[in-house]
């Protein structure tokens, strides 16, 4: 693997050199998330279009409140046209932009979660591809950065990743001291970003430091707890009936905040927008959590129950993912922590069900003698 | 690149109100190459579109030894339900499929088959019943086909016309019934819930036999539980799933019951793989 450093300094001029190279630049900046002259604008960190390296926040703070999934899986896009002549009906395509993007200070958890998206929408599931994500992400190049500073919500370490984590990545960046950042270069487009970047990047790396940093960064994180055991415990369907999920998921009040933070939710609905007679055919996120998601026209709700829509979502992470796509279903980034109003804390279900796992025989005599 | 939301478009060729609030459509592809590549098998489904309103799964529900066109038979109950009820004889609708898994007919050769259905649920069922009629008319693959069908009321029966039909046929024996107070003066069918008809009337016997049923899912679960008290087991029992679908291509996550998704895992199911499921639909 090919590896070089780079001044920390020097980030905002990386940015320059790929909005000069013809790029879709995405970087984190600091924008106020309502309308800015509004009483109520707060800076908050994003990851936004950028055309020039003036003001980034690569490598600082932790994660951009909106991760990379909507640079891939667009909140909301237009799948064609169409009109009504009569009694006939004009089909008409729509003209999407895929301008080759470069999405630079992804963290690692945000990293991995591409490979999930992927294989919900990519021709691996059934055969059938959706050209809107694979268009994108085939066009786009992510230039990961090691984390320093994880918070209380962050358990990367708890679902096989690490603050350090290459994985999903094409350039992968680490800071190792001094100012200084040690560079690997992981994929073809990572040694095309490389290239134009030349005249900044320097020598050969720094691996030894490389690794000592990602450790020490790994032992700041406490919350790890295995998540092995979780999956085959929800594989018995015996348990999908446990009194837990009633007992925690009581709280939730079915807002959908975690769903629309987690990078590696893919759900989507399907509506058309009509005005006279014509219209387009649109995609647009949606929840697992909103009660008439699964609601059959005739009432009858397989659902019924919030908690049982917690339920499915914890499923969705920890068994969904893994057993038919193949791929995390969690990456740990702690998003729908912070996000939650509630306060409902997927490692405390991540926690239950490893004490559960481990303790078979104990939790089945509590239950006897209640 | 190919487009997997796009449908193509549909000719209504033919309307029939088959009960109230219940519209069958005759269907056929207006380009050519579409039509002439387009094939099906019984069991399977479609997104059909209102444009303007949006896009609603209905089952195909005619037979794919009939190719001439396509049927679909629903329900007013929405948005876009509405909206198609609305459109007439000529007009366009979009269609995307088909999609979703299939009867296991090769399963079935040389056995007897019960088609079991209760109210809007016939329109899966009558795509297999007519395969499987014209394809015993074929070959004689399959033994004695019974239909078991009931409805909320007597005007609330779909497919009338060919009830009658099936009632006619030799080598067919067709129950049909109506819920207690459903009837009029001149039913000349049984009075009762289609899983206690079943059970206490008509009585089949479990042997070399295979029963297919459709229906909502509180019906689906009390007519397995009426054919186990029959001594048909769990392997011989067959029925489909209609959780709510949006894409049917397995990516807008609507559609699943634990690990499982029903719009390409399904529609179809064996009641053995039903009950290896979490029990959530
Ligand atoms: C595999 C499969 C096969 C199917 N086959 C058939 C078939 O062959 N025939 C058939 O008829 N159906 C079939 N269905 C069911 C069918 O898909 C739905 O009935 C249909 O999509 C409803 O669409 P809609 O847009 O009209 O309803 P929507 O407008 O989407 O309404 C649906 C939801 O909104 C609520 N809603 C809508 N309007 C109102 C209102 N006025 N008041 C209160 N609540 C309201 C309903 O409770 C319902 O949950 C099938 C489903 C599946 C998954
Ligand atoms: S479930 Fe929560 S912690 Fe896991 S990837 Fe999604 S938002 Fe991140
Ligand atoms: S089912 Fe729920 S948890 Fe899973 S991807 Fe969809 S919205 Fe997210
Ligand atoms: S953010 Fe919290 S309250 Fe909202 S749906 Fe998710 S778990 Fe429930
Ligand atoms: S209907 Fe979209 S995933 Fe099944």
């Amino acid at each position: 693997m090919k590896t070089a450093t780079l001044n920390k300094s020097d980030l905002g001029k990386c940015i320059d050199l790929l909005v000069q190279a013809d790029l879709r630049v995405i970087a984190p900046r600091l924008q106020p998330r309502l309308d800015e002259d509004g009483p109520d604008a707060i800076d908050v960190l994003t990851f936004t279009e950028v055309d020039s390296g003036e003001g980034h926040q690569v490598g600082e703070g932790l994660l951009p409140l909106n991760g990379v999934k909507e640079f891939l899986f667009a909140k909301h896009e237009p799948l064609f046209a169409y009109e009504k002549r009569g009694k006939k009906i004009e089909i008409i395509p729509v003209h999407h932009e895929y301008p080759q993007t470069v999405i630079i200070g992804v963290r690692p958890c945000d990293a991995a979660s591409i490979a999930s998206l992927e294989s919900v929408f990519s021709d691996a599931n059934a055969g059938f591809e959706d050209p809107f994500f694979t268009e994108r992400r085939s066009r786009t190049t992510f230039i990961t950065y090691s984390c320093t500073a994880p918070d209380a919500s962050c358990f990367c370490t708890s679902v096989n990743l690490s603050p350090d984590s290459a994985k999903g990545s094409d350039l992968h960046l680490t800071e190792i001291g001094d100012g200084r950042l040690h560079v690997e270069v992981i994929s073809k487009a990572g040694e095309a970003v490389a290239k134009q970047l030349q005249d900044l990047l320097e020598g050969e790396g720094d691996q030894a430091a490389r690794e000592k940093a990602g450790a020490e960064v790994s032992e700041k994180l406490t919350r790890i707890r295995d998540s092995a055991p979780i999956m085959d415990w929800l594989m018995d369907t015996a348990n999908f009936d446990d009194e837990m999920w009633q007992r925690l998921g009581e709280k939730c009040i079915g807002c959908g905040a975690c769903t629309f933070a987690c990078p590696t939710c893919h759900c989507f609905d399907i509506v058309d927008e009509n005005k006279g007679s014509k219209g387009y055919r649109v995609k647009f996120w949606d929840s697992c959590q909103f009660d008439h998601f699964t609601l059959h026209a005739s009432g009858h709700n397989p659902r019924d129950w919030q908690y049982k829509r917690y339920r499915n979502r914890f499923n969705c992470k920890f068994k969904i993912y893994p057993e038919k796509f193949e791929t995390p279903g969690c990456v740990g980034c702690g998003r729908c922590i912070r996000a939650c109003p509630v306060n409902l804390d997927i490692t405390e279900y991540m926690a239950e069900v490893a004490h559960k796992a481990a303790n078979p025989s104990a939790m089945k005599a509590d239950q006897d003698s209640e | 690149m190919s487009n997997i939301y796009q449908p193509d478009l549909m000719t209504i060729t033919k309307i029939i109100q088959e009960a109230p609030g219940i519209k069958t459509f005759h269907l056929k592809f207006q380009d050519e190459n579409v039509a002439s590549n387009f094939s099906f098998q019984t069991g399977q489904f479609g997104e059909y579109s209102a444009f303007g309103a949006g896009e609603s799964t209905f089952c195909i529900a005619s037979s794919p030894t009939r190719p001439d066109h396509i049927e679909c038979c629903f329900r007013e109950v929405g948005k876009v339900t509405t909206a198609l009820a609305n459109l007439t004889e000529g007009d366009t609708i979009g269609f995307r499929g088909p999609y979703g898994n299939t009867f296991p007919l090769d399963d079935w050769r040389g056995k007897n088959l019960i088609f079991i259905g209760g109210g809007i649920a016939l329109p899966p069922l009558r795509s297999v019943i007519w395969n499987c009629l014209d394809l015993r008319e074929q070959d004689g693959r399959f033994g004695h086909i019974s239909i078991v069908y009931g409805a909320r009321s007597v005007q609330d029966l779909v497919y009338k016309r060919e009830i009658e039909e099936w009632n006619q046929m030799e080598n067919v024996t067709m129950v049909k019934t109506v819920d207690p107070g459903g009837e009029t003066d001149d039913w000349d069918g049984h009075i009762g819930f289609v899983p206690h008809v079943l059970e206490n009337d008509f009585k089949p016997d479990p042997e070399n036999t295979v029963a297919i049923v459709c229906g909502p899912p509180i019906m689906i679960k009390f007519t397995f539980e009426a054919l186990e008290r029959l001594g048909f087991k769990q392997e011989q029992m067959v029925t489909t799933l209609e959780n709510r679908m949006k894409c049917g291509l397995g990516k807008c996550g609507r559609c699943n019951i634990g690990s499982t998704y029903v719009c390409i895992d399904g529609p179809v199911f064996t009641a053995t793989e039903l009950a290896a499921l979490p029990q959530e639909f």
